[in-house]
């Protein structure tokens, strides 16, 4: 089962932050098979997402980006600035609090182990 | 595994350019995606064109130019610009236009009407009524023109107004 669009929107910013913090640099195709690796396929971030939020984060202040030459393209990797490290903790514990508001609100028993 | 030429990747710069990317950054960015995916994917004698036709229409749902949009709307929501509902966009145009016509009445009404008795000389109620009503049935056709007959604001949409640009008005399917 792969989430829907509307569901992920929200989350976007959050993961790409998060992921940026975990990992030195990275480019948005690296982003994109990462989440799809870390979620066993469940979420697949689409392209159409993902290059506008990387491009607002950058306008943003979130991110920095450095660019390596490869033939004749460039690739662009992002890694996260002083006020994306901030940023990601509070959208991380954001997305904490919501999630559970959202189970009380919505009576969802989490999985024991 | 498939190598692109460099005849190849200008084709596919000058296209994303020609479908609406205009921004530099986002442009390199989807080239350099695009590229991946053909070079993972696409078989060393395999047909470039064809699979490049395939694999682009993935990226957007109408048109490429979506994410251009989507990239300078988030930008502009971070700016702090104001966000408007459509009734409420409605009733700022309401105000700002007719406003001005209403205060003047009434602070004419409050200043010399004890003085010369609460009749309100026809100058007064007439050009109230010119310079007023006329901007009000304009924005009441504009606020109750049918959805499918509104190209500026449809239903659901939101108004984001600002710098810059000064007003945009945010697809219902972003808006939502």
């Amino acid at each position: 089962m792969t989430y829907s669009p509307e569901l992920l929107k929200g989350t976007l910013k959050t993961i790409v932050l998060k992921l940026l913090s975990d990992h030195k640099k990275m480019y948005g195709y690296e982003i994109t098979q990462r989440v799809k690796e870390l979620t066993g396929d469940k979420i697949q971030i689409t392209e159409g997402a993902l290059y506008p939020t990387l491009h607002a984060l950058e306008a943003d202040g979130l991110v920095t980006t450095e660019v390596e030459y490869i033939g004749k393209r460039v690739r662009k990797y992002y890694s996260l600035s002083p006020a994306g490290k901030a940023a990601g903790r509070e959208k991380l514990k954001e997305l904490k609090n919501f999630m559970d508001t959202m189970i009380a609100l919505l009576d969802i028993k989490p999985k024991t182990a | 595994m498939y190598q692109l030429d460099h005849q190849q990747i200008d084709f596919i710069l000058s296209d994303l350019q020609q479908r609406g990317i205009r921004t530099e950054s986002l442009r390199l960015n989807l080239l350099d995606h695009i590229c991946i995916l053909i070079e993972e994917n696409l078989e060393e004698n395999g047909d470039f064109h064809q699979y490049y036709t395939t694999v682009l229409p993935k990226f957007y749902n109408q048109e490429l130019r979506e994410l251009e949009e989507e990239a300078h709307l988030l930008m502009a929501m971070q700016r702090g610009h104001l966000l408007l509902t459509r009734n409420q966009f409605f009733l700022l145009l309401f105000a700002v236009l007719i406003g001005p016509f209403i205060t003047y009445d009434l602070v004419w009404m409050i200043n010399a009407a004890p003085a010369i008795g609460w009749s309100i000389p026809s100058e007064i109620w007439v050009s109230t009524l010119v310079f007023a009503l006329y901007p009000l049935l304009v924005l009441l056709v504009l606020f109750f023109t049918p959805e499918k007959f509104d190209p500026l604001i449809p239903r659901g949409s939101k108004v984001l107004l600002g710098l810059r640009p000064f007003i945009r008005i945010l697809p219902v399917d972003i808006a939502r």
